[in-house]
């Protein structure tokens, strides 16, 4: 079996820390970068929001008439600074259920896909 | 031939009532078509044709000989609800002349007839617990409830009527059981207010005629409507069909598959929901059902939600699971996706019906025509239903649901059918709603009665045969005063 010298072993080490470093550094650096808009404030509160505009495409197919900013202002009357989670939970339970692609999501958090999805658009 | 009652058909139904009489004072003759195993020509009698929305072949859909089409059945059990026995306004045509609980008593016979082990069901629960949880639901219209399973003795298959009660009807003193025997014409007397005789011919030639006391059809939902309305020289109309009921009101179980993508975000689900287990004698199964409360708000038909094997999402799928379990702040690491099945109730409908056709069988009867159809609204109530469930996985942050199909192209894409014939010879109690009484006795007719799920006047969504056999074990118990 060959033996792995220092300066190998040191190197494979680095590499790694490289490799850790580099994911941290270029998720930092390669941060998808997206314009402003009057509702990042709402976008945020998703994690994902490349996956949450995926989502949210499918959500504006199936609403008429979505304008965003009058949306993004009923949906902060909605949840009024509470967590997402408690106000999602709210929608289950009071029956305001959306539908976007057939999965069925609770509104708030499809309105809110939805305006990832126009911000990304 | 003189009988006290012959009974035409020796499926499930026939079978079990020939059983339940045997030891009483009447003759009996069982009339049977088959013999003890499949025989294409036999089986070729139950040749039709169909137009209208695709459905299985007339023959395909079930079997001709001892032990009728349980001897390709799966088996599966399950007790209708007492909604399923009430008039809905928002169904039309709904409403027996009974309620579920004239019929409660008779489903332990049943039970036992398909060797089902105890009838537990609702209770279920209290048996399968060490198997694992139920599925956590918010509250709302659906709940975890149970399918039971026939399970024929020394055998993994369910049980097969024929083969398993074969020797037994051989043994009453009174009953006398004819293979081969097709009854091609119920005989109305000249009055046309009773059945005076039946032809039966076999496929080689022979004929005889029974002259009965009272008779019983009991040749399944297709056949039973096709013998009556071929019965037409006394009254052109055929027999029992003064209000041209006969043939009309069919109805199956669709079973769209893969009909929704249910999404449970740590991965865990009870064995019993995915497969049939065995707990303490019975084999169970879970599945997911809408509440009578559910039904009646929603104005929604029966349904029943059946967890399949696992599967995976596409990218949208994955995103959405991601977004949704981190916003309600769960763990999706582990989430699993499985496909859902289901059985559907239809809507009754007196034009998707069976009507005569000009072309014959190798006996001379009339072959059938099968007009089919199907409403969207019947997919639109179930996809309510569905909706519901991800509503409640949602509250109880459990899981979520995807709805896998909208339009009617998207449905019948992946449309089955359960091959649970039924109503076509629906009960009313007034002669101008349906075709038999209370009692099952034909309206106007004073001694033929029919037995099985062509009475059925709306479906419900349970398995028939276990509610078919208890209502034909009632009748049984009519016979044996009405029948002297
Ligand atoms: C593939 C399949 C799977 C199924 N799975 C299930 C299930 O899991 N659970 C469930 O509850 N149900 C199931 N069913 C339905 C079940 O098989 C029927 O509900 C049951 O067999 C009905 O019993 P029956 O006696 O009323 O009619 P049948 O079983 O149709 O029996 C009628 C009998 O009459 C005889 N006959 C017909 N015409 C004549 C004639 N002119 N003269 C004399 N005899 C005649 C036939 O040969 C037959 O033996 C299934 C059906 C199919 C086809």
């Amino acid at each position: 079996m060959k033996r792995l010298t220092r300066r190998q072993t040191l190197w494979l080490g680095g590499s790694v820390v490289v490799v850790a470093g580099g994911g941290v550094g270029a998720r930092l650096l390669l941060r998808k970068r997206f314009a402003p808009t009057p509702y990042d404030d709402l976008i945020a509160l998703v994690e994902d929001r490349d996956g949450a505009a995926q989502i949210g495409e499918t959500v504006l197919a199936e609403v008429e008439d979505f304008e965003p900013k009058t949306m993004a202002a009923d949906l902060r009357t909605r949840i009024a600074g509470r967590p997402l989670a408690t106000v999602i939970a709210e929608d289950a339970s009071d029956r305001r259920i959306a539908e976007g692609g057939g999965w069925v999501l609770p509104e708030t958090l499809a309105l809110i896909c939805a305006l990832a999805a126009k911000a990304s658009a | 031939m003189q009988a006290d009652l012959a009974i035409i058909g020796g499926g499930p139904v026939g079978i079990a009532i020939a059983l339940a009489l045997a030891k009483t004072p009447l003759k009996i003759v069982l009339l049977e078509s088959g013999g003890m195993s499949f025989d294409a020509k036999t089986q070729a009698l139950y040749d039709g044709s169909k137009v209208g929305t695709p459905y299985v072949t007339l023959e395909a859909s079930r079997l001709r000989y001892l032990g009728g089409s349980s001897n390709h059945w799966g088996g599966w059990c399950r007790p209708m609800d007492a909604i399923d026995f009430e008039e809905r306004t928002w169904m039309p045509y709904s409403g027996w002349p009974i309620t579920k609980k004239d019929v409660d008593r008779y489903f332990v016979k049943a039970h036992e007839l398909c060797e089902a082990g105890t009838l537990y069901y609702d209770g279920a629960g209290k048996v399968t617990g060490d198997l694992g949880p139920r599925l956590a639901l918010g509250p709302g219209g659906l709940t975890t409830r149970w399918f039971q399973f026939s399970r024929m003795h020394g055998s993994v298959l369910p049980t097969h009527f024929g083969e398993r009660y074969a020797g037994d009807l051989k043994k009453q003193a009174k009953l006398t059981v004819y293979l081969q025997a097709n009854v091609t014409r119920l005989g109305l007397g000249r009055a046309g207010s009773a059945i005076s005789e039946l032809d039966v011919a076999t496929l080689d030639g022979k004929k005889f005629t029974v002259k009965p006391k009272a008779a019983v059809l009991a040749t399944g939902a297709i056949e039973s409507a096709r013998l009556l309305l071929a019965s037409n020289d006394v009254n052109t109309a055929g027999i029992g069909n003064n209000h041209d009921l006969v043939g009309r009101f069919f109805a199956d179980h669709p079973c769209p598959r893969d009909n929704a993508t249910l999404v449970l975000f740590d991965g865990k689900i009870a064995p019993y929901y995915l497969g049939n287990q065995v707990a303490h004698g019975a084999i169970l199964r879970a599945g997911l059902f809408p509440s009578e409360d559910f039904r009646r708000s929603q104005a929604v038909m029966a349904s029943s939600i059946t967890v399949e094997g696992k599967i995976d999402l596409d990218d949208v799928g994955k995103a959405a699971v991601a977004v949704t379990a981190a916003a309600l702040g769960v763990d999706a690491s582990n989430a699993v996706a499985h496909s859902l099945g289901c059985g559907m109730e239809v809507t009754p409908d007196p034009d998707r019906r069976l009507t005569l056709d000009a072309s014959r069988d190798a006996l001379g009867m009339p072959k059938l025509k099968l007009h089919m159809r199907l409403a969207d609204q019947d997919f639109a109530k179930y996809r309510l239903t569905l909706k519901e469930l991800g509503r409640q996985l949602l509250e109880s942050r459990a899981g979520m649901l995807k709805l896998n199909s909208r339009t009617r192209d998207e449905w019948f894409g992946s449309l089955d059918w359960g091959n649970h014939h039924m109503g076509t010879t629906r009960m009313s109690a007034d002669p101008r709603k349906g075709v038999v009484n209370a009692d099952l006795k034909v309206h106007d007719v004073a001694n033929l009665y029919v037995a099985g799920s062509s009475v059925f006047p709306t479906y419900g969504a349970a398995n028939p045969t276990i509610n078919l056999l208890a209502l034909a074990l009632r009748l049984a118990d009519h016979l044996k005063g009405a029948v002297k």
